[in-house]
């Protein structure tokens, strides 16, 4: 199991009754699957960055699961055939955990080198170390 | 012990010159989140662009974090793309 956010974009002329159908039909989905319902977050109605099938607006829904890749799949076909869904994401939310990892040793590495009185030639060091 | 900088005598305009920061670094602000677009909308200025590192002062470790954030944001029209 992993963590997802799946966010999609429900045309903004739908009744509150089809965004209620269109969760629950994904709460099924993860549920029956064995995943877990985190959150379910109605956004509401916001102005599209871009015109998205010829709507400036769009009713924005986030779901915080915990499942794994064949319910996300499963998720992700469901909200394709949907015809009032416009967009959707799906977001692997843990892989975060290992890029913190690396952002924290960048940081460790850059203090020690201002610490130390070779800053000046210090600073040249490659992107590609600093990741590893 | 001194940089080779501060010893100049004639350094001293440089040696005032604003130094560019990570704002995620001084912040510390580990994750960058696709959907936080007050944040992300600061680093994508004008035409949609993603402002380089060497005119923001974002570390690398952050503007790889940042850019998939604005990436995701984009995808799901939180963001514009960029336009010509
Ligand atoms: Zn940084």
């Amino acid at each position: 199991m992993r963590n997802y956010e799946i966010m999609f974009i429900v045309n903004p002329n739908a009744v509150e009754d089809e965004i209620d159908k269109i969760n629950a039909q994904l709460e099924a989905v993860i549920t029956s699957g064995g995943g877990q319902i985190q959150k379910i977050e109605k956004m509401g109605k916001r102005r599209l960055a871009y015109e998205v099938d010829r709507l400036r607006e769009g009713y924005y829904v986030l779901f915080a699961t915990a499942a794994n890749g064949d319910i996300v799949k499963e998720c992700e076909r469901r909200l394709r055939v949907m015809d009032a869904v416009i967009k959707y994401i799906t977001v692997r939310v843990d892989d975060d955990v290992r890029r913190l990892e690396k952002i924290r040793k960048y940081r460790q590495k850059r203090a020690a080198r201002r610490g130390s009185g070779a800053a000046a030639s210090a600073s040249g060091q490659s992107i590609e170390e600093a990741m590893q | 012990m001194r940089s080779p900088r501060e010893k100049r005598p004639a350094g001293q305009k440089q040696y005032y010159r604003r130094k560019k920061v990570c704002k995620f670094c001084v912040e510390r602000i580990d994750s960058i989140n696709y959907k936080d677009v007050k944040l992300l909308s600061q680093f994508v200025p004008e035409r949609a662009k993603i402002m380089p590192r060497r005119i923001s002062g974002v570390c690398s470790p952050h503007q790889r974090l940042l850019s998939d954030a604005i990436k995701k944001a984009r995808n799901i029209a939180l963001l514009p793309f960029a336009t010509e």
